[in-house]
């Protein structure tokens, strides 16, 4: 039965589909028009200091400085966390507690921050305070004393509370990066509390890697929400005070990064953590695909209670308390996408396999045209969310400023997205799991899987962190017995662990290397002893060794 | 903090010169010099300044001020004074505890200040 408001709805639905049409159509067009011109950052030069600016004419104003002083920079460790913390210290002009009281009164808030490759000092304040801001923020980079009881008494304290709070999670990512980039890039975000820094971070290595960090090369400044006229007005009053180039005696480590992948396992008790990294899309890359595959391996939920249906929510989906999310960690000469994937021991285990599984599914092109266009948009969204809000757009620009390049191009950037296909997608994928991994496990290592067990590719390329590993664990399992033996069965020990450890072909050529005939005799109460075969002598000792503890 | 003349009288050339030598006559009829100590080591720790002031002395520093302390009681209960080579020499009693001393001051002055400040609105 159809009752006669159904039919008549359809005739009404038909003939509005009709007469809409163009509005429709006009309305897509300027949704179009608004994506185009987000505002992207508009790059200029005051009085020699790189600043890219925005102003939606908002009331309040972020204003940074982003400075090339990263932990990839550093050439001690420690040092640029030892920079972040002296930040807003005493300066020659006032002390910490003015400026903290004095922005307090403006409703200021001051914080200093870095990533992997930026340092960044940022003030968020109301938009009539710029002049005391920037003469804060210039104040703080070329005026700050670098006092031995503020390093002693605030920045070693401030440290410990945070390497305190270091997780499982981000101990797994800073591993990840360093088997896969080993220094610069590779070197650990915030050195946990079993670094020994002593040796190199003091508050004088602090002040000399300040000079070299803070001058007009080296920093940018950005600013979200400031008047073009009033920045450039008070900037050249303010930023005179910077100098123009390094008189340091320590150096930026500015060497260019290298992808070397491996595998790095570590023991820690309470919770796990998993990481999966492949090289992936650097800032100045243009693979939008990267972004996209992203999105499609997804993890994180867009509502609440929900993580969502992207591939990496699926396979965490079967394992309650297991969290895993991908993500494009993108440097000025490198990236890295990684999975994280963090929980209980069996449930990591479980999402990994399900992880590369997925992984392999993108590369077989087992992908839907729905698949392609919902990660499209999430990319897209991601994008205009993080240019549009604050903090991780200022700190994305600043860092392509030092760098050398221009502030990301918004509406370019959205049309690239756009641009990605299906088979370009199995084309990223399939070179994903063609490249060398770094898988980073962090906890419970008897239930973690070794990344040949997840069918990536294989890490033993002749000698590498895994069969080092080996002969490690071979060296130790003989090392009680050794305790009171000779030195050079403790060499055989090694010798022959790290044989094994290597490949079939390279084996044979090492092992055949390695016969020696060597003869040796022990000299008792001056009278020489039997002359003996070493490699014997050592194959005895260790059948000796063996025997009781097997028995 | 008691008021002193000190600064006033640094500040004039000619009344430096006057009051130089009665200063230097003073500091040594004060007797601690002959015990090894410097003036610094007479300030009273009984004070929060000062007992932090006292934590960010350098490590030589603080070694050597706990040595001279020890020496000055073990001679002052002995009714003794080192020998004249001994003694702390004019040169060598340089303020190190007061330029810490006057930093932590002014911090306290300054938290004071800040708060019991009032807030003037510009409109």
């Amino acid at each position: 039965m159809i009752s006669r408001s159904t039919v008549t709805r359809g005739c009404q639905l038909a003939l509005r589909g009709q007469s809409c049409a163009q509005t429709a159509q006009r309305r897509s067009f300027a949704a179009a028009a608004a994506i185009g011109t987000p505002g992207s950052f508009e790059p200029t030069e005051i009085a020699g200091l790189k600043v890219a600016s925005k102003d939606a004419g908002g009331p309040t104003t972020r204003l940074a400085i982003v400075a090339k002083a990263g932990t990839r920079y550093q050439p001690l460790p420690g040092l640029t966390v030892g920079l972040e913390e002296f930040a807003f210290k005493n300066t020659t002009k006032r002390t910490a507690l003015r400026i903290v009281r004095e922005s307090e009164l403006l409703g200021g808030q001051l914080t200093a921050t870095h990533t992997r490759e930026a340092l960044v000092i940022q003030a968020n304040f109301l938009r009539n305070d710029l002049p005391y801001f920037l003469e804060l923020l210039s104040e703080v980079v070329s005026q700050t004393k670098y006092t031995t009881f503020e390093f002693n008494e605030q920045v070693q304290h401030a440290m410990h509370l945070k390497q305190a709070k270091i997780n499982a999670a981000s101990l797994a990512l800073d591993s990840a990066h360093s088997v896969a980039f080993h220094t610069g890039l590779g070197s650990a975000l915030y050195p946990s509390s079993a670094t020994p820094l002593g040796p190199y971070m003091s508050e004088h290595t602090i002040a000399s890697y300040a000079e070299a960090v803070y001058n007009k090369g080296n920093i940018s400044l950005v600013a979200d929400g400031a008047a073009q006229s009033q920045l450039s007005k008070w900037g050249e009053t303010f930023f005179k005070a910077i100098p123009s180039a390094s008189s340091s005696d320590l150096s930026l480590n500015t060497a260019a990064s290298k992808y070397f992948g491996g595998e790095s396992r570590t023991s820690r008790p309470g919770a796990n953590a998993y990481v999966i990294a492949f090289p992936g899309a650097s800032l100045s890359d243009n693979k939008p695909e990267i972004s996209v595959l992203t999105a499609l391996l997804g993890g994180e939920g867009n509502v609440k209670w929900t993580t969502g249906f992207s591939l990496l929510s699926k396979a965490a989906a079967g394992s309650p308390g297991v969290s895993a999310s991908a993500h494009n960690h993108a440097y000025s000469d490198a990236g890295l996408l990684t999975i994280s994937i963090s929980g209980p021991s069996g449930g990591v285990k479980k999402t990994a396999e399900e992880a590369v599984k997925a992984i392999k599914s993108i590369a077989d092109g087992s992908l839907s045209k729905e698949d392609v266009s919902k990660a499209i948009a999430n990319a897209k969204f991601n994008l205009l969310s993080v240019s549009e809000t604050s903090g991780t757009g200022i700190i994305a620009t600043g860092a392509q400023l030092i760098a050398g390049g221009k502030p990301l191009d918004v509406a370019a950037a959205v049309k690239s997205l756009e641009s990605v296909t299906a088979d370009k997608l199995k084309a990223a994928a399939k070179s994903l799991l063609e490249s060398k991994a770094s898988v980073a496990s962090v906890g419970d290592l008897y239930v973690l899987p070794y990344a040949e067990d997840l069918g990536l590719k294989a890490l033993r390329e002749s000698i590498d962190c895994f069969s080092l590993r080996c002969s490690a664990q071979d060296v130790l399992a003989n090392a009680v017995p050794l305790l009171e033996s000779s030195y050079n069965r403790y060499l055989a020990v090694a010798a022959r662990a790290v044989r094994r450890s290597l490949k079939d072909d390279k084996r044979l050529i090492a092992e055949r290397r390695g016969d020696t005939d060597l003869r040796f005799a022990k000299w008792e109460n001056g009278k020489q002893g039997e002359p003996k075969s070493l490699v014997e002598a050592n194959t005895a000792a260790m059948v000796e060794a063996a025997g009781p503890s097997s028995s | 903090m008691p008021a002193s003349l000190a600064p006033f009288i640094a500040a004039r050339p000619w009344l430096l010169k006057l009051f130089k030598p009665a200063a230097a006559w003073y500091a040594n009829a004060a007797s601690y010099r002959q015990l090894g100590l410097y003036a610094d080591d007479l300030v009273s720790e009984e004070n929060e300044d000062v007992l932090k002031a006292l934590k960010r002395l350098p490590p030589r520093q603080s070694y050597d001020r706990v040595f001279r302390i020890r020496r000055a009681t073990q001679l002052s209960l002995q009714q003794k004074i080192l020998p004249r080579a001994d003694w702390t020499k004019p040169e060598e009693d340089k303020p190190y505890l007061g330029p810490l001393l006057a930093v932590l001051e002014a911090e306290s002055k300054e938290r004071e200040a800040l708060d019991t400040l009032t807030v003037l609105k510009n409109h």
